[in-house]
């Protein structure tokens, strides 16, 4: 339990890095001290280092930008193969054209409440086990933190996972998204080592003052866990959001349960299908058949683009928390 | 820490035994609601083989998933499955009465006997709950087509309904063996126990979809089909085991299946020190700003779905992707990149890596800022360079987390996830993309050779845990540190 409970440490205090605008010099360390001059060596170092991260770096975004240029530019030079670096014929009529794509709606719906109310039961759950389990007088509670927390290490397999959710009546069932990540084992890891950190004192003078449990936890432990369960907040959501094989196993024979990874899924095969039939000559299209093809084409990439945006919303949010600085006590290497 | 427990109650050793009779009742009680063997409501043919009397109480539309051809060919009435889902209901009800009783039974001798009588409450509920179902079995029965639907009372009926009578005999027991409360006596708790009954509905949670779907594996030994029941006439012991290894197709699919899993994760393996090179050629970069501004755009692919990445792949590689419109536009010809097998493993290693490589960094990060500024001043003294510094000095401070990492990555080289290669797959690659999870996915759910694939997954499970156990021995012996 050490170990893992040191690797999140290691990973929170890394994120903090990354997200906090204004760091301590002592903290971000450039491993090579200063040095009175510069050597030959170092320039050519620096070179190659610096082409290799600004490559991987653009290698990392360009995808994002290209497909963002791809769905505001013109749908013929689309087609032609004409865009390559910068948008030409700007317009916004793809993303309008959505509204007139069938599921889609129904789709981002589910994706939407899925994200919100699966997220907020899972951060809940998380911040009261988190805290329960560093409580030392609980009945069997090392006990019960070790079966929740072995769980993240086995599982029973894919089928006999689907056949469980099936005799629950969960499958073609919106609550199927919901109920099994209500307890999550490792963000349960994470809040526990955060309310480990925060000073006993504090939780004792209230005990005193005769409060339960119930109202340390609401009224010192939530408020206080804030940084901790907003990050778990935004892993949950991207992942909810992301979730693309809980509605391929178990939402089988009901497609307005779909999620919109499943839907773009879904359209990205359509395409590729069709594209495919047509090299090979063994589909004859009509012109207007071609067009919606096209259409389906620059459709299936405005999706794609619809999806990602909330994904880089996460961005400004994750500096937001991580500005307050998760310092976890000190780093262990 | 506070001892606000009042004095210790003693409690005869007579009525602790009927107490923790009484609680292991109920807990059977609880389980056996989601056994769907000993459903008691499956008063006819027309409930599922696979619904447990929790579901049939608690979804409507699964209960009566298969009762629309029955309506309109007349051979029920459409109220007897109403009838049937408040009787179901109703006993479901009745067992979280005894659920608050069985908590209660944890505390002050008045909160035991007001436990009791919820108890009795509950029970008495769950048993108008049997008398409904038994009213639906009786309308059912008057049916002109009993082949049809088979009205029957199943045996889960009289087991449950047992446990049930069982449970309020003993709560009975336990008013009258218990003494009366006093005025002093008051409602009370044990503070451990009132931290353990908060924790109790996650525990149910985990216990429900964690460790019930091992109940699963018992498909293994069986010749299941979907829909169909688990029962003597179909149990096959060990065939499945063998056929694994006796059916020539099935064996050669195996062989080649764990091949391409053992290759992926030996490729992820064989690479996995490149996230700490990433992070330690990282913290060269001086000027903080790009340095972030680099962390920053390398993490963004971590957190976009495979699905994502794939039309991502489409927009790069495919025959109109941006490479073939480079080079259709100095007069070559366009190439789907995707469509192929060659060199699919590097391909999806590259994918992998370009999503995961800038996340993975973060943690060797954070271990190079925790590593001793004076060790770097004391090298820099004796006149090492920087790239001795960062094998003397860097790699060394990094090297108990990525042994960490390294181990858990081992006991998970047969469980490479199935979303990438699935996304990926087409009929071009599909013979060097598929994985064991994506193998078990379309075998099983896709074309429904549960029991078969069950056997995999128990056996990759078993395995998968073995080498964790092994994982943890070996860390345990080499860093006198557990791993899990």
């Amino acid at each position: 339990m050490e170990t893992i409970k040191n690797l999140s440490k290691n990973l929170l205090h890394g994120l903090s890095q990354i997200f906090r605008r204004k760091s301590d010099k002592k903290e971000l360390y450039v491993s090579s001290a200063p040095k009175y001059k510069t050597t030959a060596g170092d320039v050519v170092f620096n070179i190659l280092n610096y082409s290799f991260f600004i490559i991987f770096t653009f290698a990392c975004i360009f995808p994002f930008y290209y497909l963002f240029i791809n769905t505001i530019s013109d749908n013929d030079l689309v087609r032609k193969g004409a865009i390559t670096f910068i948008p030409k014929g700007i317009h916004l009529r793809n993303y309008i054209s959505l509204r007139s794509v069938g599921d889609l709606a129904q789709s981002f719906k589910v994706t939407f409440a899925r994200t919100v109310l699966g997220t907020a039961l899972m951060v809940c759950a998380s911040g009261l086990v988190g805290f329960l389990v560093t409580k030392r007088e609980m009945w069997g509670r090392s006990f019960w933190y070790r079966f929740i927390i072995i769980t993240m290490y086995f599982n029973a397999g894919l089928v006999p996972w689907y056949l469980n959710m099936s005799m629950l009546g969960l499958t073609d069932n919106f609550l199927g998204y919901i109920i099994p990540g209500i307890v999550a084992p490792y963000n349960i890891i994470l809040v526990k080592t955060y309310v480990e950190s925060i000073p006993a004192e504090l939780e004792e003078s209230a005990y005193i003052d005769g409060a339960s449990y119930m109202k340390v936890f609401t009224r010192i432990i939530w408020p206080l866990s804030k940084p901790i369960l907003a990050t778990i907040a935004i892993f949950g959501a991207v992942g909810h959001w992301n979730s693309f094989q809980d509605s391929l196993i178990i939402m089988q024979n009901n497609a307005s349960l779909y999620t919109l990874q499943h839907r773009l899924y879904i359209y990205l095969n359509q395409t590729t299908n069709i594209g495919q039939a047509m090299r090979s000559g063994n589909m004859q299209l009509s012109a207007s058949m071609q067009a919606a093809l096209l259409n389906a084409k620059t459709i299936k990439y405005t999706i794609s683009m619809v999806t990602v945006i909330p994904i880089l919303l996460v961005y400004p949010f994750m500096q937001r928390y991580f500005e307050k600085g998760i310092m976890l006590g000190a780093v262990k290497g | 820490m506070h001892s606000r427990d009042s004095k210790k109650e003693i409690i005869k050793p007579a009525v602790r035994a009927v107490l923790y009779l009484y609680r292991f009742s109920i807990i059977i009680l609880v389980i056996s609601l989601f056994i769907p063997a000993i459903n008691a409501g499956r008063i006819t043919s027309l409930v599922s083989e696979n619904m447990s009397l929790f579901t049939a109480g608690v979804s409507y539309k699964t209960l009566t998933s298969n009762t629309i051809r029955a309506i309109k060919n007349g051979w029920i009435q459409a109220e007897s499955f109403d009838i049937l889902y408040i009787g179901c209901l109703m006993a479901c009800l009745g067992v979280v009465g005894a659920v608050a009783a069985a908590c209660m039974s944890l505390g002050s001798l008045k909160l035991r006997r007001l436990g009791s009588i919820f108890a009795i409450i509950g029970n008495v509920i769950s048993m108008i709950g049997f008398g409904v179902i038994k009213i639906a079995h009786s309308q059912l029965s008057t049916t002109a087509y009993p082949d049809r639907i088979n009205p029957a009372i199943p045996i889960g009926f009289y087991i449950i309904m047992g446990i049930v009578v069982f449970t309020m005999v003993l709560s009975v027991v336990l008013l009258v063996i218990q003494p009366k409360p006093t005025e002093k006596d008051e409602y009370e708790l044990q503070q451990k126990y009132k931290l353990f009954l908060l924790m109790v509905p996650f525990i149910a949670l985990v216990f429900v979809f964690s460790y019930l779907p091992l109940w699963g594996w018992r498909y293994a030994f069986f010749d299941y089909k979907a829909g169909g029941t688990l029962g003597k006439d179909n149990f096959v012991a060990f065939k499945w085991f063998k056929f694994l290894f006796q059916n020539k197709a099935t064996r050669n699919d195996i062989v080649r299946v764990l091949r391409n899993t053992l290759a992926m994760s030996g490729l992820g393996l064989a690479t996995s020190w490149s996230s700490m090179a990433f992070a330690i050629f990282l913290c060269e970069i001086k000027n903080m700003r790009i340095r972030r501004l680099i962390q920053t755009f390398t993490t963004i692919p971590n957190f976009i779905s495979w699905v994502l990445v794939y039309s991502f792949a489409t927009l790069i590689f495919s025959s109109d992707g941006i490479i073939s419109n480079i080079i259709v536009s100095r007069g070559g010809t366009a190439v789907n990149f995707l469509m192929s097998s060659e060199h699919i493993w590097l391909k999806m290693l590259a994918w992998g890596m370009w999503k995961g490589i800038g996340w993975s960094a973060i943690v060797y990060i954070a271990g190079i800022s925790g590593i001793d500024q004076q060790l770097y001043e004391a090298a820099t003294v004796d006149g090492a360079g920087r790239f001795r510094k960062m094998w003397h000095v860097t790699v060394p401070g990094l090297l108990p987390t990525y042994f960490v990492l390294l181990l858990l990555q081992i006991s998970g080289i047969l469980s490479n996830g199935m979303e990438q290669y699935l996304v990926f797959k087409n009929p071009y690659n599909t013979n060097d993309i598929m994985v064991l999870d994506l193998y078990v996915y379309e075998l099983g759910i896709g074309s429904g050779k549960i029991p078969l694939t069950t056997v995999v997954g128990m056996v990759k499970s078993l395995v998968s845990v073995t080498l964790l156990l092994s994982a943890n021995k070996f860390s345990k012996v080499i860093r006198g540190e557990s791993l899990i």
